[in-house]
């Protein structure tokens, strides 16, 4: 469970992302935050791992405040907690397997997992993980010869070797085709279901997230303007978050449309 | 090769990781070329690597000759006259190498001349000529026309050539060949292609190359005193022996002439971009 | 009209920076001719010298070239060759080595400006001693042998293979290092996960370009003493009195060739494969 408390971010160049955040997420939620871009969503993702540090207020991880958390406690924390980039942020030429199996680095001691000493369980985690994504078959292939959408499981394969509670995501399908992204999000929504994990996700295509979060969140100028049901939203909130009627980009429309 | 059988029965094998077969080449390598290093840890003195640092960079003092902090610096400006002999002697091998080496690069491109029956003596000419170390070329220059400057210069230029000629010829070969081929088309013959199509684009690089080229010569030239060529290479050859103040003030002046050297090249490479 | 002659005379007129250059160059040639005595006689003389030169390779000792009959096997040309060849690898894989660790300490990336700057001065030091100076400084140490030429070769190459590792580091890819701090990576780890497979083909391929190099070094540095490994002592005897060595110079020239040519294309085959 995460909870922010009036939780404010300024960068060093004096730039205000965050004006006071209160926000709480549940477990196994599927949350979407949508927003201009600039507008803070990339700065709250990336406070919850500690990519990013807050200048004040509070944030609890399972009732735990991360402000002062650092070291090997933080280490722990980001372990159970899954990453996934728009860029994919492969070793591109490291094998499918062994960018999977770098998931789990924070679960043993520095010489064990320098000489590549995994326990077998978790090598067979690693290729549960490729397999539940649908690639099990790519294992041992460099991760430069995938395509997009097949890196971007990859990743999502090795957010799950980490067996985490929550997975972010930041504009996960931003780089993908439009046939792509529905399957790369459908897997998202898959893992939320049957493995019971908490999905934030920064979405850049607003249909998307209506379709597929159960809980959507609008950013605007670092301040959450919408907290509520995808079901619930509606032309005059997009409106609201967005400042503006959206733009063509902001929408993915059906693939299966001729436009 | 290990064999993996997952949860739900599917199975996958991972195939052997070809790093383990350089490491072992390059261990058996190391064990059979170890062979050929002899030497005798009777005669190591490791005692002896402070003493010559500063046998090095302070005057000599023994019990048979005194030098002062004076001599050491005058020594240091009396080097200018072989320092400038190796000057020209580099100067004039880079620039005639290179120059040389125009045509011959040309020769060898195969997008310029697209005959590999051109290309293909060319290139093996130039091939043959970069293994040869610059001492050697620079014997047979001694052999030739004895010791002196010229001598030096023979040897600089082949040098010069061997690597100007394989530097250009992969400059000419990475240009954009589309202008080439408009000025081909309007009925220009290939060297006026080449003149105004790929000259301007390969001209900084040559540029660019002859700074390089020559900096490496200077700093080649260290070593050739040892075979009797005028120069500062001479310089260290002579007094390595009971000298060492004075390689010491060697080195001092060509570290610095190279380091200038490097900044003059920096700058150039910068404003050339 | 009026604007691209405006135009057109702003431009800088290329014959000018031609006539430029060829003034600098002539001026160049013409320094570097300055005072040295062109022996016209000696000029002639080399029709001469170049017969004797392809004399010189006919009367090449194939005994000694290669080492049987009157000759052991050591004392033949072909040792020194694989003498050469074992110099300049071991000497090569020496200074790969240590310059992988020293790389990282000059990389802003991974230690950060300050530490960098040490570093990179470090290396910059390094990397000015000519090889010859370097094996001169050891030769007291550790006495007349072929593993002066390789420790000299070896602090040589940490340098020059220093600056081109951190170089690669400098410049790869950043993004999954990014994730792995998302993962809860330490640093060695971090390093082995998302550093060192991206740049090991890179590092391996610069390296190899440096043994090229090292050959070439390798073939001479031995003239700073008799036994000193590999061709030395016959360069010495060549530059002693060139005139009557020619057999000596064309058989070096043979075998240096040959040996060349062969780690040449070897290494070229590999830098290939490994792109």
């Amino acid at each position: 469970m995460i909870k922010f408390v009036d939780v404010k971010k300024t960068y060093l160049n004096g730039v205000q992302a965050l004006k006071g955040v209160n926000l709480e997420i549940n477990d196994g939620e599927f949350v979407a935050i949508i927003g201009l871009s600039g507008a803070g969503k990339s700065t709250l993702l990336r406070l919850i791992n500690k990519m990013i540090d807050i200048t004040s207020g509070q944030l609890y991880i399972d009732d735990i405040e991360i402000s002062s958390i650092k070291g090997k406690d933080l280490r722990m924390l980001r372990r159970s907690i899954g990453m996934i980039f728009q860029s994919f942020n492969l070793v591109k030429k490291m094998s499918v397997f062994n960018n999977v199996l770098s998931g789990r680095v924070a679960y043993h001691s520095t010489y064990k997992t320098i000489l590549g000493l995994f326990p077998k369980n978790e090598k067979i985690l690693a290729l549960e993980s490729l397999d539940a994504m649908g690639i099990l078959d790519k294992a041992f292939i460099r991760a430069d010869q995938l395509s997009g959408g097949q890196q971007q499981r990859v990743a999502l394969a090795r957010a799950l070797t980490q067996e985490p509670k929550v997975i972010l995501a930041d504009e996960p399908v931003a780089s993908l085709d439009p046939i792509t992204t529905v399957q790369v999000m459908d897997d998202f929504l898959k893992i939320n279901k049957e493995f019971g994990i908490t999905i934030i996700a920064n979405m850049h295509h607003v249909d998307l997230a209506l379709k597929y979060a159960t809980r959507i969140i609008g950013i605007k100028d670092g301040l959450v303007v919408y907290d509520g049901p995808a079901s619930k939203i509606n032309d005059d909130k997009l409106v609201e978050i967005y400042g503006r009627s959206l733009k063509h980009d902001e929408i993915l429309g059906d693939p299966d449309v001729e436009v | 090769m290990s064999k993996f059988e997952i949860s739900n029965g599917k199975k996958i094998v991972k195939p052997f990781n070809k790093i383990w077969i350089v490491l072992g080449v390059v261990i058996v390598l190391i064990i059979i070329f170890w062979q050929f290093i002899t030497y005798n840890t009777a005669m190591f003195n490791l005692g002896e690597l402070s003493v010559i640092f500063k046998q090095l960079f302070t005057p000599k003092n023994t019990i048979l000759e005194q030098r002062t902090w004076s001599d050491y610096f005058e020594f240091m400006w009396e080097l200018r006259e072989p320092l400038w002999i190796t000057i020209q002697m580099s100067l004039g091998g880079t620039i005639i190498g290179s120059i040389l080496a125009v045509p011959v690069a040309i020769f060898a491109s195969r997008n310029i001349f697209k005959n590999k029956y051109i290309n293909a003596p060319f290139r093996f000419l130039m091939n043959i000529i970069r293994t040869i170390p610059l001492m050697l070329l620079v014997i047979i220059g001694v052999a030739m026309v004895g010791t002196g400057v010229l001598s030096g210069i023979i040897g600089y230029t082949v040098f010069s050539f061997g690597i100007m000629a394989k530097m250009f010829y992969e400059v000419i070969e990475t240009a954009d060949m589309s202008p080439f081929e408009a000025l081909e088309s309007t009925g220009a013959n290939r060297l006026q292609a080449f003149s105004y199509a790929i000259v301007p684009q390969v001209f900084i690089s040559f540029v660019s190359f002859l700074f390089y080229i020559f900096e490496l010569n200077i700093r080649a030239s260290a070593i050739l005193g040892f075979v009797g060529i005028n120069g500062i290479g001479e310089a260290i050859s002579v007094n390595n022996l009971y000298n060492y103040d004075r390689v010491g003030a060697t080195v001092i002046v060509l570290f610095v002439f190279i380091l200038i050297l490097q900044l003059i090249n920096s700058h150039i490479r910068g404003k050339l971009e | 009209m009026r604007n691209a002659e405006k135009v057109l005379s702003r431009k800088p007129k290329r014959w000018l920076i031609n006539l430029f250059f060829g003034i600098a160059l002539i001026l160049a040639l013409f320094i570097s001719f300055q005072g040295s005595t062109i022996n016209l006689i000696r000029l002639a003389s080399f029709r001469y010298a170049l017969r004797a030169m392809f004399n010189g390779f006919r009367e090449i000792n194939v005994e000694f070239l290669l080492g049987f009959g009157t000759y052991r096997f050591e004392e033949g040309i072909t040792y020194m060759a694989f003498q050469t060849l074992a110099i300049a690898f071991i000497g090569t894989f020496i200074g790969a080595i240590l310059a992988l660790p020293i790389s990282f300490l000059a990389s802003e990336r991974i230690v950060g400006k300050k530490a960098a700057k040490i570093g990179i001065t470090v290396i910059t030091i390094i990397r000015v001693f000519p090889e010859v100076i370097l094996a001169l400084i050891i030769l007291k140490a550790i006495g007349m042998n072929p593993l002066t030429c390789v420790i000299a070769i070896g602090i040589h190459s940490i340098g020059m293979l220093g600056r081109m590792f951190s170089e690669s580091i400098d410049n790869m890819d950043y993004s999954p290092i990014e994730a792995l701090d998302a993962v809860g990576a330490n640093t060695w780890q971090k390093i082995r996960f998302g550093i060192l497979p991206q740049v090991i083909p890179e590092l391996a391929s610069t390296t190899l370009y440096r043994f090229d190099i090292n050959i070439r070094s390798a073939s001479v540095l031995g003239v700073i003493g008799t036994l000193a490994g590999g061709f030395g002592a016959l360069l010495l005897l060549a530059g002693s009195d060139p005139n009557n060595q020619w057999d000596t110079i064309a058989a070096l020239l043979v075998v240096i060739v040959i040996m060349v040519l062969i780690v040449d294309s070897v290494s070229a085959y590999l830098r290939k494969k490994l792109v």
